[in-house]
């Protein structure tokens, strides 16, 4: 006995320690010389299992013999859905337009870069020809046109600030009579 | 008797036994056996667990499906399980956070539905109670409906841990240190806890015992 029943209940058992002995099953001594907290051990016990049966009962109304079988059923299924490896779905093969050729040669990226330098490079030197074959053929044309000026003052040939310069040396060529036709620097100056 | 036979196995042992077998099974890639092998833990352990989903939830369905998760969990991470813990407090374990998991989550839903329907004396009704059954007679099944709603109604009064360990240690059966291990309660924190839910559920049962016919005999008056 606990000493606060001894002080606060004349010795008889709290609630919770007769709760305590009926749970635990181990009956105090008090209870064989008390009546009063025999009979209340006895009321006690008698709610107790009062409600376990009651709710062992609606738990059971609740889950007969067929409903445990089928949650059971549904359990494996559930579990052999797990083990299962999940299906997965292909896109539909006719719908992929732009799906690349597994099959097709692939050009390494690098290859292309190399062949857009080359591009560069030839589009280069073609352009740097083709400027020297035009000089050359202007240069013909001049010397045909003025054979006392055989000699280029300079090797790039004249320039049209030179034929600004000596507006004689275009007189009676095609480009020197677009040249009458235009205001030349060098007047355009004399009259500024 | 021959040298040979052998103790029959405890629950507890023949459990373990069965855990470890489905655990190797898994790893050896035998899926089947191993379900085949875990089905023999499910028959052994799914009416208690319905019985404590149930009151738990309150709800056939929603204890239908707690149980049903909890098993398919135990099955999924069996490999965690340490052979020095009984199955079923494991397994119990995994159960009661499931269901707390679903109140949580009922709570949540509550508050975006309509109140539930009231019957006459504003109690909450069950709409499993209308289900029609086989077996007792309607007399009986209005008692005995009557106890268990009374019940019920002063369950759901009860704070969650003291309903939780009063389930455990009266309905389940289960000792304080079985519960402290399920529920990751102190023992004496569940002796508490214990306790003050019968005190509390004993004056609840009384105060409900006291007003019912009260109310009847004011209904019946005002009905002539």
């Amino acid at each position: 006995m606990q000493l606060i029943d001894a002080l606060f209940r004349q010795g008889h058992l709290s609630e919770q320690s007769l709760v305590e002995a009926l749970l635990a099953g181990d009956r105090p001594a008090h209870l064989d010389r008390c009546a009063t907290c025999a009979e209340r051990a006895i009321e006690m016990g008698r709610w107790l299992d009062d409600v376990q049966s009651i709710a062992a009962e609606a738990a059971d109304a609740a889950f007969p013999p067929e409903r445990l079988a089928l949650q059971q059923t549904q359990i494996m299924r559930r579990l052999e859905q797990l083990d299962q490896p999940s299906r997965v779905i292909a896109f539909p093969s006719q719908y992929r337009i732009d799906a690349p050729d597994r099959h097709a040669r692939r050009v390494a990226p690098a290859w292309v870069g190399v062949a857009a330098a080359a591009g560069l490079v030839l589009g280069v030197i073609g352009g740097q020809i083709t400027a020297r074959l035009d000089t050359a053929n202007t240069d013909a044309a001049l010397r045909a046109g003025n054979p006392a000026r055989t000699t280029p003052a300079d090797a790039t040939g004249p320039s049209l600030f030179d034929f600004d310069l000596e507006p004689t040396m275009l007189r009676g060529t095609p480009v020197g009579t677009l040249d009458e036709m235009t205001p030349s620097m060098v007047s355009a100056r004399a009259g500024g | 008797m021959t040298g040979t036979d052998t103790p029959p196995l405890s629950t507890r042992e023949a459990d373990a036994r069965v855990a470890v077998d489905v655990k190797a099974l898994q790893a050896a890639g035998r899926t089947s056996v191993a379900r085949e092998r875990f089905t023999e833990l499910v028959t052994r352990h799914q009416r208690r667990a319905a019985r404590i989903a149930f009151h738990y939830l309150r709800d056939a369905a929603d204890a239908d499906e707690a149980v049903q998760d909890a098993f398919v969990k135990a099955y999924l991470h069996i490999g965690t399980f340490r052979e020095e813990l009984p199955f079923e407090v494991w397994f119990t374990r995994i159960l009661i956070n499931g269901c707390l998991d679903r109140l949580k989550a009922r709570r949540r839903r509550e508050k975006w539905l309509a109140p539930p329907p009231l019957d006459a004396q504003g109690v909450e009704r069950n709409p499993a109670d209308y289900l029609p059954s086989r077996g007792p007679s309607p007399e009986d099944l209005v008692l005995s409906g009557e106890r268990h709603r009374q019940l019920m109604d002063a369950l759901s009064q009860l704070p969650e841990r003291q309903r939780m360990v009063f389930m455990l240690s009266h309905f389940d059966g289960r000792s304080s240190r079985e519960v402290s291990a399920m529920t990751g309660l102190n023992e004496s924190t569940v002796r508490v806890h214990l306790f003050r839910a019968i005190r509390r559920l004993r004056v609840l049962l009384t105060e409900n015992a006291a007003a019912r016919p009260r109310v009847t005999r004011r209904s019946n008056r005002a009905a002539h």
